[in-house]
């Protein structure tokens, strides 16, 4: 499932294809990362029986798994087009505060008020691949830069309209999704596992738009070949400036909804949503396998690396380890992850130049 | 005078700069009635604009040879927590604690350079690793305490001044001279800002790019050891938020400053007006009192307009270029 355009795999004619295909298949970054990931849960789970216990371990780690995720999707969209997005949580502070804000003053209900939540974030989203397209600069200072006003407009926003800085309003529906376990609907005497939260749902309908978008469609084809290079793709007549944009659309669409996740999972619309999310939205894509260049992405893999990291963070503070420790052995992966990485691909420019 | 500064200060963005501090300045001035021009005042300006020229030149030298470094904040809290726990847990004396901590802070920016050159993995990467590897230090050095235990001398030492201009600001001033000097005078410098600025020429003729950039993280590692000295003689305390904003202000000094982001040059007098705009904007904020969410609204729009700017004006430059050739 890892899409990837410009490489062409290297042809290995005196290996029979089904062995070629189990030693792909072994050798592949993503089966390596399951595998990890599993034996890591499993470890957990024997040091420390407490590692399987389920509203209080499983459940906020695959709530947590499901926001992270998409936040990881956003930054995969940025990615595949060689860009960065470093206002990803920003993007997912100013939807939440959007959301909140219409569930608040607004009156409206659970749908409509994510719905206006999510069309803030694509908006953003949108003007910020139109400023990196107009004004040629690179997209990680326009980033940077949105970052920076983003942060100062949302502060400056709870402040102004409320009295403790959050919109605290739950429309109707709101504590159902952000609680509420699929052991809660039941089919005759079927009834789901309790410990799958509700929230996975909007997660697994961004994964597969995702990979639908990128696997299957000719918008996301030229996504990709946008990435891979910026002057072939206009030279073959591609409309590379309206990709860029849609690009962070998609990626400040996708914040948008991490963002109200977060909000509806925790019950309150602050300042501080997102603000966690910069560093694990390029953990799980980059060890999942999307190069930074761009030009290739792994829907798959960003769910896998997201939930290494996770099983790693919930894993480490069940055993009673600090932050301290959490944050050191997540640098040591993520480091010692890419190193061996570099055997698949090889980059020497820390990024491609836009205007190549 | 021209080389010492680097790039073409007279009609440069440090010349720009420089015109809006002066601008700004006497606005607030005007506006305040005068009392920005008491001693304290501009002592306390001049003190807390110490640390923010410093970081900008760190990241400033590695943007040169086309790298960034976002471990900066975390590597100044890191050796900062270091310095203050081994004074006052450990009771080493001052003048070795701060040879530990400039160590400390060097051998980190060498890391930093040895990844990057070994692993050949984006410098982004690279520094996002250590940067989380690093909070996690610091937090495991200070825990949830403020180590404040250091000689009180220390602590007064930041605040101390000479003909009204505190030591830490000439500290800060002193080091960006002796970094435009490497720049502009020194071999190394030069070949610094070849492999920035074309890697395969800089290759070709015969400069090791791989020493280039383990060279710039180490100045870089350097300057942020200098940084923190400058933090620990004028804060009142260290604590594990140490470093936590240094990451922004790092970039945007020295983005406004005119550095590129694709390597190649340098712009160390825009880089320190940048920091002193940077720096009023706050000053304004203390004044009119207004949120703290203003400055970094007004610095993102600013960081924003000063890029595309300079992007229009270099687009404009090269097609004037080419018109000019053409009757040839």
């Amino acid at each position: 499932m890892t899409t990837v355009l410009g490489q062409t795999p290297p042809k290995n004619t005196d290996t029979p294809p089904t062995r070629r295909r189990v030693v792909g298949m072994l050798t592949d970054q993503r089966m390596a990362l399951g595998v990890i990931v599993i034996v890591l849960f499993a470890g957990f789970g024997i040091i420390n029986p407490m590692f399987f216990n389920g509203p209080f371990v499983v459940y906020p780690l695959l709530r947590d798994t499901a926001t992270f995720t998409v936040v990881g999707l956003a930054q995969m969209c940025a990615l595949s087009i060689g860009h960065m997005n470093l206002a990803v949580g920003r993007m997912a502070a100013v939807s939440a505060m959007a959301a909140g804000f219409s569930f608040e003053r607004l009156h409206m209900g659970l749908v409509p008020g994510s719905l206006i939540g999510l069309a803030v974030g694509a908006l953003v989203g949108a003007f910020t691949g139109w400023i990196i397209v107009k004004s040629q600069v690179n997209s990680f200072v326009v980033t940077l830069a949105m970052d920076f006003a983003l942060l100062g407009l949302v502060s400056i926003t709870y402040t102004t309209f409320t009295s403790a800085a959050a919109f605290t309003t739950k429309p109707p529906g709101m504590a159902t999704l952000g609680n509420g376990s699929l052991g809660d609907y039941c089919i005759g005497n079927l009834c789901g596992a309790p410990n799958v939260p509700l929230l996975v749902f909007p997660a697994l309908v961004s994964l597969i738009a995702v990979q639908y978008l990128y696997g299957l469609t000719r918008v996301g084809r030229e996504l990709l070949s946008t990435g891979a290079s910026l002057r072939v793709s206009r030279l073959s007549g591609i409309p590379s400036d309206r990709r860029i944009i849609q690009a962070h659309t998609i990626s400040g669409l996708l914040a948008g909804l991490a963002g109200i996740m977060l909000a509806v999972a925790s019950g309150s619309f602050s300042a501080a949503i997102g603000s966690e999310f910069m560093i694990p939205s390029f953990l799980g894509p980059v060890l999942g396998g999307t190069l930074l260049v761009g030009g290739a992405v792994s829907v798959l893999g960003t769910l896998l690396g997201t939930m290494l990291t996770l099983v790693i963070r919930q894993g480490l503070s069940v055993q009673g380890f600090g932050l301290e420790t959490l944050n050191i052995t997540l640098g040591f992966v993520l480091l010692v992850a890419l190193s061996t990485q570099r055997l698949r691909t090889v980059t020497w420019r820390p990024w491609r130049r836009s205007r190549a | 005078m021209k080389s010492l500064w680097g790039r073409i200060p007279l009609h440069g963005s440090g010349m720009t700069l420089t015109i809006v501090f002066i601008f700004g300045f006497v606005i607030l001035v005007v506006t305040s009635g005068g009392t920005l021009l008491s001693h304290l005042a501009i002592s306390s300006l001049l003190i807390y604009l110490a640390v923010p020229i410093l970081i900008g030149m760190a990241q400033m030298v590695v943007l040169a040879v086309g790298q960034m470094n976002l471990a900066i904040g975390a590597m100044g809290g890191a050796t900062s927590a270091l310095m203050a726990v081994l004074m006052t847990d450990h009771g080493l004396p001052v003048w070795a604690a701060i040879i530990a901590g400039l160590a400390c802070s060097t051998a980190l920016g060498a890391l930093n350079g040895v990844l990057v050159v070994l692993t050949r993995l984006n410098g982004f990467i690279v520094t996002l690793g250590t940067m989380t590897m690093l909070l996690g230090v610091q937090y495991l050095l200070v825990r949830t305490f403020t180590v404040d235990g250091y000689p009180d001398w220390l602590k007064k030492a930041g605040l101390q001044t000479v003909v009204g201009i505190p030591y830490m600001f000439l500290t800060a001033i002193l080091t960006a001279i002796v970094v435009s000097w490497y720049f502009s005078r020194t071999i190394a410098g030069r070949r610094l800002l070849a492999t920035g600025g074309n890697p395969l020429a800089a290759r070709l003729s015969g400069i090791s790019n791989d020493a280039s950039v383990f060279q710039a993280h180490v100045i870089s590692g350097v300057l942020v050891g200098i940084a923190s000295l400058v933090t620990i003689a004028s804060a009142p305390g260290i604590n594990r938020s140490i470093g936590g904003d240094w990451l922004l202000p790092s970039f945007a000094a020295a983005i406004i400053g005119g550095v590129m982001l694709t390597g190649g040059a340098v712009a160390v007098f825009g880089t320190v007006m940048a920091a002193c705009v940077l720096r009023l904007v706050d000053v304004a904020r203390a004044q009119y009192s207004l949120d703290t969410s203003w400055v970094n609204f007004v610095v993102g729009v600013v960081v924003l307009f000063t890029v595309a700017l300079s992007e229009w004006r270099q687009r404009r430059s090269t097609l004037q270029k080419m018109t000019a050739e053409v009757p040839e």
